[in-house]
């Protein structure tokens, strides 16, 4: 079911265009949202967070539209958001900053508020950490704070910016555990830069380039996509749009193969490095003709 | 040496039950409680009589007690207030209720007061200068996208921004008001002066709060400073420095608070963008 639509949405800041005429719809489940630094990943996710409003076209989020207050309302009592970074009060414990942000999300009811706030922070592992100030925790820690008060009374929409940045391998095998979970019944929008979190996770994959939607599907297709354009060699091919020397000292290589290349599988993040570099490379064929 | 054993004697099933319902044993009570530790089969069998779910709870209890956010100083004031636990914890988060800004506030006022005792008329024009601007400069750091670090974390959420709002500026009006209310009432003037300064300070308030999503509140709260300011002094310079705060210029103000209080309250659906984020 169809739990998001954008229909040719873009905002502009100042004269920097950030998102152009995207059009999007997205249904429960989870979906990652790729694309390098500056492709408007952030600004989309804002707009669906009801952080900020888009400059033109239709947004629809969980059938409400997010343009008129009791829209935005009814859409921030569904939402939990992690963005891509945030500050917190001075003074504040782990426990008592998730317990602001339920108030905040009209948990008016003390006691079973603190069990809801004990449950978040039991599920992002923070459970001993609870009366520690949020000042004094790791940069991984912090960021699994954030996450805790967006899991708060199980949102249908979750919209989180970079959820895995700074977390260790363990802490991300959790965090994929927890996401999996919450994609079973609500829609779940992850941004990120870490492809494996996107192939081990996601149903569906975006990827965001310049302001516009380069590709969207699922990540089978998308790493169909770079079938028979990997392949490995001796040494770095001049051909190649991306090549790297792996551990076993011979060269990994992404673009064009020459005839008879040592062809390999493909993986999401080969497809992502030919999108990106054959959309690069297309709008550079577009400036010279 | 000698070597801890158990007694060789058991607690019997009646005991043991009447023990872990809670009932009062005055004779035998204090007998189970040292036996307990040291048999473990008497343990085991005490263990089997106490409900899980009792256990649970208890834990749950502990837990609860021991995670039990720890209130700040400000918090338990404004608990002691008659606040509830809820809306203390919402302003706790406002800076302009942290120590450090109540200290400025403090130190301020005070020496304001201490000028207007001391240095006469000119002293009398600073504290009239500094007690108005001292509440417009606590709503100043308390809100927009700079003052508030989770700022749009807040922002996403239900609550309604206009009830956000004037939480926050009762809060900072409540820390900053009284101080400067009971250092102006100890200035050699007459007692309206004392809080003759309050007409500016609501007016100022109330304008920063109404610029506040346009421009961010630190540049309306400067200006308003400024222009106070330059009304002080420049009326110091040709009359008593009292004079700013005569009853033309009160109605003044007042007026200037009516309408901008209005606006405030029409502009109502606009003000969860408050700040003044992109």
């Amino acid at each position: 079911m169809t739990t998001i639509t954008l229909d040719g949405i873009g905002k502009t800041y100042g004269r920097v265009a950030a998102l152009t005429e995207v059009d999007l719809a997205l249904s429960s489940g989870i979906t990652g949202l790729l694309g390098p630094n500056g492709a408007g990943k952030t600004t989309m996710l804002r707009i669906l967070a009801t952080a900020l409003a888009a400059d033109r076209g239709e947004v629809r989020v969980l059938g409400e539209d997010p343009a008129t207050p009791a829209g935005r309302v009814a859409v921030r009592r569904r939402l939990g958001y992690v963005p891509q970074e945030t500050g917190f009060p001075r003074g504040f414990t782990t426990f008592s900053f998730v317990d602001y942000m339920a108030i905040l999300k009209e948990w008016s009811d003390a006691a079973t508020r603190h069990d809801e706030v004990r449950r978040v922070l039991d599920l992002v592992g923070l459970s001993d950490l609870g009366t520690k100030r949020v000042q004094a925790l790791s940069g991984g820690q912090r960021r699994r704070v954030v996450l805790a008060q967006a899991m708060l009374g199980r949102p249908d929409l979750l919209v989180l910016d970079e959820p895995t940045a700074g977390l260790d391998p363990a802490q991300r095998g959790r965090l994929r555990d927890v996401l999996g979970r919450a994609g079973e019944s609500a829609t779940v929008l992850i941004s990120t830069h870490q492809t494996e979190d996107v192939a081990a996770l996601c149903e569906r994959v975006v990827v965001l380039d310049g302001g516009r939607v380069l590709f969207d599907g699922t990540v089978d297709t998308m790493i169909a996509g770079a079938a028979s354009r990997v392949w490995m060699g001796a040494e770095r091919h001049p051909a190649a749009q991306h090549a790297w020397r792996t551990g076993t000292g011979r060269f990994r290589n992404v673009g064009d193969p020459p005839r008879g290349a040592e062809l390999i599988e493909p993986a999401l993040e080969d497809a992502y490095l030919l999108l990106v570099g054959d959309a690069a490379r297309d709008a550079g064929l577009e400036a010279v003709s | 040496m000698t070597t801890y054993r158990p007694s060789p004697w058991h607690l019997d099933d009646d005991t043991l039950r009447a023990y872990a319902d809670g009932s009062p044993l005055p004779v035998i009570g204090p007998s189970v409680e040292a036996h307990l530790p040291g048999c473990s089969d008497c343990r085991e069998r005490f263990d089997a009589l106490i409900p899980d779910e009792s256990v649970d709870r208890t834990w749950d209890r502990i837990r609860a007690e021991v995670e039990a956010p720890r209130r700040s100083v400000a918090e338990r004031l404004l608990r002691w207030f008659g606040l509830s636990a809820e809306s203390a914890r919402l302003l706790a988060a406002v800076p302009a209720l942290q120590g450090a800004w109540l200290l400025g506030l403090l130190v301020v006022t005070v020496f304001a007061a201490v000028a207007a005792l001391f240095a006469g008329e000119i002293g009398m024009s600073l504290f009239l200068m500094v007690a108005p601007l001292v509440p417009v400069a606590g709503v100043a750091v308390s809100f927009g996208g700079d003052a508030d670090p989770s700022h749009e974390l807040v922002t996403v959420t239900p609550y309604s921004a206009l009830r956000l709002l004037l939480l926050r500026t009762l809060g900072v009006l409540a820390t900053s008001i009284p101080v400067t209310v009971l250092v102006g009432l100890t200035l050699p003037a007459p007692a309206w002066l004392g809080v003759a300064w309050l007409t500016p300070a609501v007016a100022g308030v109330t304008l920063t709060l109404l610029l506040a999503p346009t421009f961010g509140a630190t540049a309306p709260a400067a200006t308003i400073g400024a222009v106070w300011s330059v009304s002080v002094v420049s009326t110091a310079r040709v009359s008593d420095p009292i004079a700013v705060v005569e009853p033309a210029m009160q109605l003044a103000l007042l007026a200037v608070t009516l309408v901008a209080g209005a606006a405030l309250i029409l502009r109502f659906p606009s003000l969860d963008r408050l700040g003044r984020h992109p």
